[in-house]
């Protein structure tokens, strides 16, 4: 419906309280004439003078704050000494900071993660290792750790992109599979990886996966009851919906059998019918199954038209979104698990009787809405390595976790692409170099803007070496070191061919020997390049 | 000085360039190996290059 996006984009784009919003799509407004209306047509349509000034403030500020979103990121050098770039997390329970000992005083100058620590150390325990073992736990952990650490400078972002597309050359580009349940279809493959990098609001198949709390996820009854409220119905599941053209009434006839099933009472439904806008529904009684008489409160037939569609498509019970549900035993989880199609994470968290803790969704923007961006980095990386794995793939989990550092970087989820990161690159060249090249050099040209040459792709395009891999290293004379060097070099050996100074010569012919100069044993020249 | 793979590049072809050249060598080598690559490997394999590598904080390296 056009005045639930309106609504929508009020809310959203320029900031407006819930209740004015509703009052500005209630009066008619779309968002085009609502920011195109004067004061007059605002006061007209029942909005007090104070109340009109802040809605058009509110229009002329929403414009620039989205402008201003929308900046580009500038290169930023850190100098900063190592130490102080080290985050240090402390804590105070004793017997972590007695178990970090335990190990800590075998790592002398190296270093490990806090996590692997206290893992070696609660293992060493559990197996009542010696104190030598523990040290030599800590000795192979470290030679591992610093073996598997990535050079300073490699060029981890090129190395990471090619590790993830190989694979992806080998993954199909069939979208459908039913993922373990029969009726609920997920994206698979090569098109879901295409809608996590390009962080899409919503995914073509978005999914939930709901555990029931310990105690009740063995009760099959408890499962359909939670299911029954979550599930989406809609009017004209439950009840048949007819016009009378004559008197201009609508008749709702509920049908008892697929209420029940459902678990909607009718009160419910009267409930429901009613909220519905320029209608009043009262109870006609008569006959077995009681029915609903509505009743336009501006009988015309456009109102009629609109209040039927509107009464069929009302939702009854559930929560919006969820168009389906599926309940299943599994073995493993030794209970009943809902899965879902559609997904509304918020919602569902609120729902009693299940485990907050472990719902699942795949629609990443629902995740990073409701859980932070830092759930969402690990959602981007959790579905993307599925994905993969799904397809019998591998992929080191390094190269994942740089992509979904730098989508969730800024703290919202960026696509991958020209509107996402990439566009948002400080050079022109490189944006050039990307995608849609002349407006970018134009637009750079007009202003006069300078390209300050940091990154890969404008090294490049210039000819200078790249400030990645060796093209990163700094170079410089350790003079003291040369000094001591220099007391021990050898004697250099020359190897520039040597003129022999030519004997004199007699008059009356050859010198001893002969009339020619000698020359030194020539060297070979110089081969190997 | 643990160097990364890029640092020792660096420090060898730079020195081999050097050797190339003129500049003398600073260590003995055998009388086969001209070659000024395999002299500066040879040096760096001694610790004879006077070269060092300057790091900021963006550079992370192995702990030695």
């Amino acid at each position: 419906m056009a005045s639930a996006q309106t609504l929508n984009s009020l809310v959203k784009t320029y900031a407006f309280d819930k209740s004015t919003a509703e009052r500005l799509v209630e009066a008619g407004f779309t968002v085009t004439s609502a920011k195109s209306a004067d004061k007059k047509a605002l006061m007209a349509a029942g909005f007090a003078g104070n109340e009109t000034e802040e809605i058009l403030l509110k229009f002329s500020k929403g414009k620039r704050d989205a402008a201003a979103r929308r900046g580009t990121r500038k290169v930023v050098v850190d100098d900063r000494d190592f130490e102080s770039t080290m985050v240090k997390v402390e804590t105070r329970d004793p017997d972590l900071l007695k178990k970090d000992a335990l190990l800590g005083k075998h790592l002398g100058e190296g270093m490990l993660p806090q996590r692997i620590v206290r893992k070696l150390v609660d293992g060493g325990l559990a197996r009542g290792f010696s104190d030598a073992q523990l040290k030599l736990a800590a000795d192979l952990a470290l030679e591992e750790y610093n073996h598997a650490k990535v050079d300073a400078t490699e060029a981890a972002g090129i190395v990471g992109a090619q590790s993830i597309g190989e694979p992806g050359t080998q993954m199909t580009m069939r979208t459908f599979h039913f993922a373990g349940v029969a009726e609920i279809n997920v994206t698979l493959g090569l098109p879901r990886l295409i809608e996590i990098v390009d962080a899409r609001r919503t995914p073509s198949t978005p999914t939930m996966r709901i555990f029931l709390k310990e105690k009740v996820k063995g009760d099959r009854a408890v499962a359909t009851k939670i299911a029954n409220q979550i599930e989406m119905t809609l009017l004209k599941d439950i009840a048949a919906v007819d016009a009378d053209l004559g008197s201009l009434e609508i008749k709702v006839v509920p049908e008892m059998e697929r209420m029940a099933e459902k678990d909607i009472s009718f009160e419910d439904v009267l409930a429901a019918v009613n909220s519905v806008r320029r209608i009043t529904a009262t109870e006609e009684k008569g006959g077995k199954n009681p029915k609903i008489l509505v009743k336009l409160t501006e009988p015309n037939f456009k109102n009629l038209q609109k209040a039927v569609e509107d009464l069929k498509k009302m939702k009854v019970k559930g929560i919006d979104g969820i168009t389906r549900l599926v309940i299943r035993r599994d073995d493993d989880e030794k209970g009943y698990i809902l899965f879902t199609e559609g997904s509304s994470l918020k919602e569902i968290l609120e729902i009693p009787g299940i485990d907050h803790s472990r719902v699942l969704t795949n629609d990443i923007v629902q995740i990073q809405e409701c859980l932070g961006i830092e759930a969402a980095r690990q959602a981007v990386m959790d579905e993307a390595y599925a994905t993969l794995q799904g397809q019998g793939l591998t992929v080191d989990r390094r190269h994942l976790m740089l992509v979904a550092d730098v989508m969730t970087a800024d703290g919202e989820v960026k696509a991958i692409g020209r509107q996402g990161v990439s566009g948002q690159k400080s050079s022109i060249l490189a944006r050039a170099a990307f995608e849609i090249t002349v407006d970018h050099l134009l637009q750079a040209g007009m202003i006069g803007e300078t390209d300050p040459l940091q990154g890969v792709a404008e090294n490049i395009i210039v000819g200078q070496p790249v400030n990645l891999g060796t093209g990163a290293v700094r170079l410089a004379m350790d003079t003291v070191k040369l000094a001591k060097l220099v007391k021990t070099m050898p004697t250099p050996v020359s190897t520039v061919p040597v003129v022999v100074e030519a004997p004199a010569m007699s008059y009356e012919g050859t010198a001893a020997g002969s009339a020619e100069p000698e020359f030194a044993e020539e060297p070979e020249p110089k081969e190997e390049a | 000085m643990e160097y990364t793979r890029f640092e020792k590049a660096r420090i060898v072809g730079a020195r081999a360039l050097q050797l190339s050249m003129g500049a003398p060598p600073l260590i003995e080598t055998p009388a086969d190996v001209r070659n000024p690559v395999r002299v500066s490997m040879l040096e760096y394999e001694a610790g004879a290059i006077p070269l060092t590598v300057k790091r900021t904080a963006s550079h992370q390296v192995k702990a030695s």
